[in-house]
């Protein structure tokens, strides 16, 4: 028997680790740090972060706020900054796809204040009367968007706050793909077979299909969209595994060397792995918009208001740059970056995979609503994919 | 007042046999009427509608949708999926009966501990486990790691093998899946196998091989009748570990009828896929016990 294992040892030793536990505990919300004066007791996350003041702060008498919003995109801090500062409850709930909000949503379900669409469901929702138009004299941060990538937003400005816009375009390790596609078309190239990841989304992989063969990614010729099934059928095989939920894990393992993924992903994926490369191919890459709405059904509009307004404003948007760096349309907030998060802000501003100008999304492919034709769309990627 | 009705109403009812029937079924009634029944019925309504441009539901009455699915594309869709049905309940029953008998013909204090280690996996939950299994077939996973360690001892040259995603990875997973689920009903019908009969094949100058397909296998027939019902049927709908070992890129009925509801936004497709889905499983499943019968002394054990 040795000395580690006599008991008053490991006793000493259990209360050392609890002291230090509770040494490293940060101030606890409950517990703010004394404050002078009149200013309010700054608000702490569990994380440590010091909510900001809502900067104007509205009226709320709504005691809850029920998002409904995509799995892992608001950063942490904001989601319980806002219960704090505005002493309400926040609950969420999640999606991971545009057709499962809608699915929801076009069923009846009442209660969600905001919901977080993105691309071509904007206009669906719109069309079948599920958003309201946003109440602009409520919303005086929607003045933080740049105006340019504003444009991208067009008429659907009326029904969404602008969030995060991005692209969809081709990623590789540079490592070990010596010879990098350039263009959409190049992904069929055989040395690529087997060695690819995609996004698992139809309108994406069938549009890029289509801009490699010159056409518009939203046709409803049924011309093209054959020949787009035939030039697919060919590419399908090579593709090792389609993934939405995490693309990157498969290049950063190793599962895969290129691919098709949006740029938050791949500028995660960059962080990981520095060899990895993302390329806007030749024919334009597909980009998307996102933002938050306020369903007709919404029973907090205050807080609804609130909530976009304060997602908005710079201090607390900034988060977005450090959490979920897609491209980042409020300038207030890359301002309020440079000044106070100097080597974040250059990482977004130096690099090609967030730091994309309006005007390139703007030229980019949009994937629009189809109608009718989306049967034909949903025909043809379960004949690629299932068709062997 | 209200409660001497209710107590004699409750004494009426709770002393004719037959009502006490019904008020024991009535809660399992209650569920099966709310949580079958009606969304049973509702999918057979939608089946027979068609999609607006939205993919919101347009009720009516026409066939196209069934039609649809004798496209060449969606029978071969079909096909594979019991196709795959087949081959996964053949390899688990391989797989299963020397598990199950191997506990079965274990002394009888380890019995119990052999069933608590098959049955412990299953705390986890599902997803997670096939997910593990992408730890285990990646390129850089944990079986190319141990055989690339083995041909460097040897001193052969070693390529990964591109285990995953594959046909073979979802294969592998449906097999790791549904194994408990074939142990238990063959071990229950083995371990009820009397000692003696061995020991008369013996005598009757039957040697292993004869004993075994002569005496043990006819008699644990019945549990893998009742383990093949557990297995092919879930088999047919799943598309979790065709999605997740598959990478996405093998298509089940399941993920055919997922699609429709979701991607292609089309449920009344999708209803109509279910239907077939649901009346392929009732033939075969009928056929096959028409053959082997339900495994009734299963059932009754």
């Amino acid at each position: 028997m040795n000395a580690w294992n006599s008991r008053p040892w490991r006793r000493l030793l259990a209360l050392s680790l609890v002291l230090a536990l509770a040494a490293c505990q940060a101030p606890s919300p409950g517990n703010p740090p004394a404050a002078g004066g009149e200013t309010p007791a700054v608000k702490t996350t569990n994380s440590g972060f010091a909510c900001p003041e809502p900067q104007p702060r509205l009226p709320v008498t709504s005691t809850a706020l029920n998002l409904f919003v995509w799995t892992e995109y608001i950063p942490a801090d904001i989601l319980e900054c806002f219960g704090l500062v505005y002493g309400l409850q926040v609950n969420r709930e999640e999606f991971s796809s545009n057709e499962e909000l809608y699915a929801k949503l076009e069923a009846g379900a009442a209660g969600y204040d905001i919901v977080h669409p993105s691309d071509y469901i904007i206009n669906v929702m719109i069309r079948a009367g599920l958003l309201q138009p946003l109440d602009m004299s409520q919303l005086p941060n929607l003045a933080n968007i740049d105006p340019e990538y504003l444009k991208l937003y067009g008429d659907r400005a009326a029904y969404i706050a602008p969030y995060q816009v991005g692209s969809q375009a081709i990623i590789y390790d540079s490592e070990r793909v010596p010879n990098p596609p350039q263009a959409w078309a190049d992904l069929w190239r055989p040395e690529f077979a087997r060695h690819m990841v995609f996004v698992d989304d139809s309108r994406i992989i069938i549009g890029m299909t289509l801009l490699s063969l010159g056409y518009s990614v939203n046709t409803t010729d049924a011309g093209q969209l054959a020949e787009a099934e035939a030039k697919l059928k060919e590419l399908v095989p090579n593709v090792k595994l389609f993934d939405s939920d995490s693309p990157k894990t498969a290049l950063i393992a190793g599962d895969a060397d290129l691919g098709i993924v949006w740029n938050g992903e791949a500028f995660l994926a960059q962080r990981e792995k520095p060899s990895l490369q993302y390329v806007f191919p030749r024919e334009g890459a597909i980009t998307f918009e996102d933002g938050f709405g306020i369903p007709k059904s919404a029973p907090h509009v205050d807080a609804a208001n609130a909530w976009i307004n304060y997602v908005l404003q710079p201090d607390v948007a900034w988060l977005l740059l450090q959490d979920y760096p897609y491209t980042l349309p409020n300038r207030a907030a890359l301002e309020f970056a440079r000044i106070n998060h100097a080597e974040l802000y250059q990482a977004y501003t130096d690099s090609p995979i967030t730091n994309t100008p309006a005007a390139t999304l703007l030229a980019g492919a949009r994937v629009e609503d189809v109608g009718a034709a989306l049967t034909q769309y949903d025909r043809i990627w379960t004949e690629v994919k299932g068709g062997q | 007042m209200k409660t001497d009705a209710l107590r004699r109403w409750l004494r009426i009812w709770g002393t004719r046999e037959a009502y006490q029937g019904l008020l024991l079924v009535a809660p399992t009634l209650l569920w099966m009427t709310a949580l079958l029944i009606i969304p049973l019925l509702l999918t057979v309504v939608i089946s027979f509608g068609g999609r607006d441009a939205n993919g919101d539901v347009v009720y009516g009455f026409s066939l196209a949708n069934y039609l649809r699915l004798l496209d060449p594309l969606y029978v071969g869709i079909l096909w594979r999926s019991v196709v795959l049905a087949f081959q996964t309940t053949v390899l688990v029953i391989l797989v299963a009966f020397p598990i199950a008998y191997f506990v079965a013909r274990a002394p009888a204090g380890r019995r119990n501990a052999y069933l608590f280690l098959i049955l412990v996996p299953l705390w986890t939950n599902f997803v997670i486990r096939i997910y593990a299994w992408i730890m285990i077939l990646r390129t850089q996973g944990v079986l190319n790691g141990v055989l690339g360690w083995a041909a460097g001892l040897i001193g052969l040259p070693f390529q990964p093998l591109d285990l995953y995603p594959s046909p073979g990875a979802v294969l592998v997973g449906m097999l790791y899946e549904f194994l408990p689920f074939m142990i238990l009903p063959i071990f229950t019908s083995l371990e009820k196998i009397d000692e003696s009969l061995f020991e008369a094949a013996a005598d009757l100058g039957a040697n292993a091989v004869r004993t075994f397909l002569r005496v043990t296998l006819p008699l644990a027939l019945p549990g893998m009748v009742a383990g093949t019902i557990l297995v092919f049927v879930p088999v047919m709908g799943s598309f979790i570990v065709s999605d997740i070992l598959g990478g996405r890129n093998v298509v089940l009925v399941g993920n055919l009828i997922q699609r429709q509801f979701l991607d292609a936004r089309d449920p009344a497709f999708g209803s109509a896929a279910s239907i077939i889905l649901m009346a392929m499983t009732l033939v075969v499943t009928i056929i096959y016990t028409r053959r082997f019968g339900f495994g009734e002394e299963i059932v009754r054990a």
